[in-house]
């Protein structure tokens, strides 16, 4: 699909970052083409939201109704990206996030950004897209402008008051879902599969709640869906001028052009983007003068227990999947001495209740074997510890030129190595879960052994330095005047807190930092 | 997984899902056709059977029953647990092996003939050494792998969802309802 006309920004990726970005820039004035590689989706009609695993024959529910595309690849989730199926928790970083080479004795990077640089920002997706949770006065977790929370399950209340013995505090969840209905969106239900896509928009998607009502209102926002961007097109005098693209369906090439170009297509691809985009002045990739272009890859990890609450066994059953989540352990550790840098905080059983592959671990069978199953089943909590990894100089992001995907692409790959850091994080973070769960009263099914990756950051990190980041403190990349990179890439480091609502807010401030410079005539 | 530990190369996706517990692929027949099935608010049917003969799926049939049998609620041949079974070893070729050996050395022990305790007395020791976690022979995997596949097949059924646990989850709520658990 060639388009003749040149864009204000074009912008790659529309999940929460693409986005926020692309509607507050519309809703400014601004020409916006949203560039998505997935197919167009309704979230009313598509997702399997209310099924029952027994619906299908192998019992596993599919994200996508029968003939619906979508969320099939990381190139082509589809409109609204993975906000489509996030969990929707949404916490602010706090100065220490921002700051924690100097908190932590050098370990890390600081962020060249200050809370009080995001704050209004963050301010401002609260507002505009309803962030539920309770006023809780933490310095480490700032409040912020919430809709009421939800109330916690009885199995968080348990565990609230076992962590509280501990001196450990557990606290309602924030979450990017509405309690109360708010701009033509009804309030959440509870039917427990939010990650599995939320058919009333409900739970926060950048599909529903941005994108579509930008195009209408302001008529300046462009959707081309399933358009792969395959190269950010440069110019002989050093400036984009747009993406290179494939039809997903019928893999014919095109462009889309504009006056600037935002890089958001989630972290990994974002990174495989700017390194698909050589060109003689950037033969590693498009903006990489600095060579650290795909380095300091800094996912999150988890960990995990699995345990039964005794005081819940063969108690009623309640609808305890609610809206997953509801309470949440912020990070302790930061204000104790401890061997490592950084620290950790806690999910309490975001997983839903369709699937108990924990039953095969009960002992004998028969009878007794299946009554200890139905007893156990209102007990059974997953503690799902997140740590932060601070960059170790290995673990990275990278092209593999050898294999090709359906489009002709190379598959964009990750190298994690595990540090001494981030083992000593999942072993304190395990023995606290292990300590919290007995204090709670619990009874320990099963302890996850090894870090697991989630919640992928860095690879286009930001900071003042050219010479070793990709991004300044405007998400504006250092090499090319009118690139920018915006979405969990650019993190210097990743806090220990879910990233999304810090992506939305960068968004939001970077969607700022445009229209001023096109309002100047810069661009 | 311990032998990964030192750099972990990883291949294609990363779930961004934490996906307790760890068992692998064949949880819940993910490796079979994804699309099987239509939502319909029912318990989808497995077709006709697919891998095992008349034989050999009475024989699992038994098997599975005195896994989970009928309480107060249904047990597993009422919840439609070996059409499961049968979907998701027809899909796996390891599966196939060890379903195959597994039934014909049940047979080969008089099983079907057998009163209820002594068929009971027959599994008790490979339940024992699973519990252990000590399997080792093939009637001992044999028994491992139709555990696994008769909890699954169960406790994702329809009478296993809703009669046995009881679940309450997939509702429409206009308001969360507080927990009321007394401090002591």
């Amino acid at each position: 699909m060639s388009q003749q006309k040149i864009f204000d920004v074009v912008v790659v990726g529309s999940g929460p970052s693409g986005g926020t970005l692309a509607a507050r820039l519309a809703r400014q004035g601004v020409d916006v083409a949203l560039v998505e590689g997935g197919p167009k989706l309704n979230t009313r009609t598509d997702f399997n939201t209310h099924a029952m695993p027994y619906e299908f024959a192998n019992r596993h529910i599919p994200t996508m109704k029968p003939g619906k595309p979508g969320m099939d690849s990381q190139r082509t989730r589809g409109a609204g990206g993975k906000s489509q199926t996030w969990n929707a928790v949404a916490w602010r970083f706090s100065q220490r996030d921002f700051k924690g080479k100097d908190w932590d004795d050098g370990a890390g990077e600081n962020w060249p950004i200050d809370y009080a640089d995001l704050a209004p920002h963050y301010d401002s997706v609260e507002r505009e897209v309803g962030v539920c949770g309770n006023l809780d006065g933490l310095t480490d977790l700032p409040d912020g402008i919430f809709l009421p929370p939800v109330p916690l399950k009885c199995s968080d209340v348990l565990l609230q008051r076992g962590a509280a013995k501990l001196g450990v505090k557990v606290i309602h969840v924030r979450k990017a879902t509405l309690t109360k209905p708010k701009s033509g969106r009804p309030a959440c239900h509870y039917c427990g599969n939010c990650m599995a896509g939320c058919d009333v928009a409900a739970k926060y998607n950048s599909y529903d709640v941005h994108i579509i009502p930008a195009m209408r209102q302001s008529g300046k926002l462009t959707l081309f869906t399933d358009t792969l961007a395959r190269e950010v097109m440069l110019s002989p005098e050093n400036k984009v001028t747009g993406v290179a693209t494939i039809d997903r369906v019928t893999k014919q090439q095109g462009e889309v052009r504009g006056r600037s170009v935002v890089v958001s297509c989630a972290c990994v691809q974002s990174v495989g983007l700017l390194q698909m985009s050589k060109s003689r002045r950037y033969p590693t990739g498009l903006a990489n003068s600095s060579g650290h272009l795909g380095q300091h890859f800094i996912p999150h990890f988890t960990g995990g227990i699995e345990f039964l609450l005794t005081q819940l066994k063969g108690k009623p059953v309640g609808n305890d999947e609610g809206f997953l989540d509801h309470a949440y352990q912020p990070s302790f550790m930061h204000t104790r001495t401890r061997p490592y840098a950084r620290s950790f905080g806690a999910q309490f059983g975001y997983q839903n209740r369709r699937g108990i592959g924990w039953a095969r671990r009960f002992s004998g069978f028969g009878a007794d074997f299946k009554n200890a199953v139905k007893a156990a089943y209102p007990a059974y909590v997953v503690w799902s510890p997140y740590g932060e990894k601070i960059p170790d100089g290995r673990s990275r992001i990278f092209l593999d030129e050898k294999n090709l995907d359906a489009w002709g692409l190379p598959e964009v790959r990750r190298e994690l190595n595990w540090s001494d850091n981030d083992w000593k994080i999942f072993n304190d973070m395990t023995n606290w879960g292990r300590e919290i769960v007995r204090a709670s009263g619990g009874e320990i099914l099963e302890v996850a052994t090894e870090p697991r990756p989630n919640h992928e950051l860095g690879g286009c990190r930001m900071g003042s330095d050219p010479k070793s980041s990709v991004v300044d403190r405007n998400c504006r990349t250092h090499d090319v005047d009118n690139l920018y990179v915006v979405d969990g890439s650019v993190f210097p480091s990743a806090s220990e807190k879910n990233p999304t609502h810090t992506m939305m807010a960068l968004a939001a401030r970077t969607a700022d930092h445009l229209a001023g410079r096109l309002k100047k005539g810069e661009l | 997984m311990a032998e990964r530990r030192e750099t972990l190369k990883i291949i294609g996706a990363i779930s961004a899902t934490c996906t307790f517990p760890y068992t692998g692929n064949e949880l819940y027949g993910q490796h079979a056709d994804p699309h099987a099935g239509h939502a319909s608010g029912k318990q989808a049917s497995t077709g006709p059977r697919k891998f095992f003969t008349e034989a050999e799926f009475a024989l699992l049939s038994k098997l599975t029953d005195l896994i989970i049998p009928d309480t107060d609620t249904p047990g597993a041949v009422k919840a439609g647990v070996p059409g499961y079974i049968d979907l998701v070893v027809d899909a796996n070729p390891e599966h196939r092996k060890v379903m195959r050996e597994g039934l014909a050395w049940l047979q080969a022990q008089g099983f079907a003939a057998m009163d209820q305790p002594r068929q009971v007395a027959l599994l008790m020791p490979l339940s024992e050494v699973l519990d252990k976690g000590r399997v080792k022979t093939l009637p001992e995997r044999f028994f491992r792998l139709a555990k696994n596949l008769t909890c699954d097949g169960y406790f994702t059924s329809q009478i296993g969802m809703s009669e046995t646990l009881g679940f309450k989850g997939g509702s429409m709520m206009a308001n969360y309802p507080s927990c009321e658990i007394p401090e002591h």
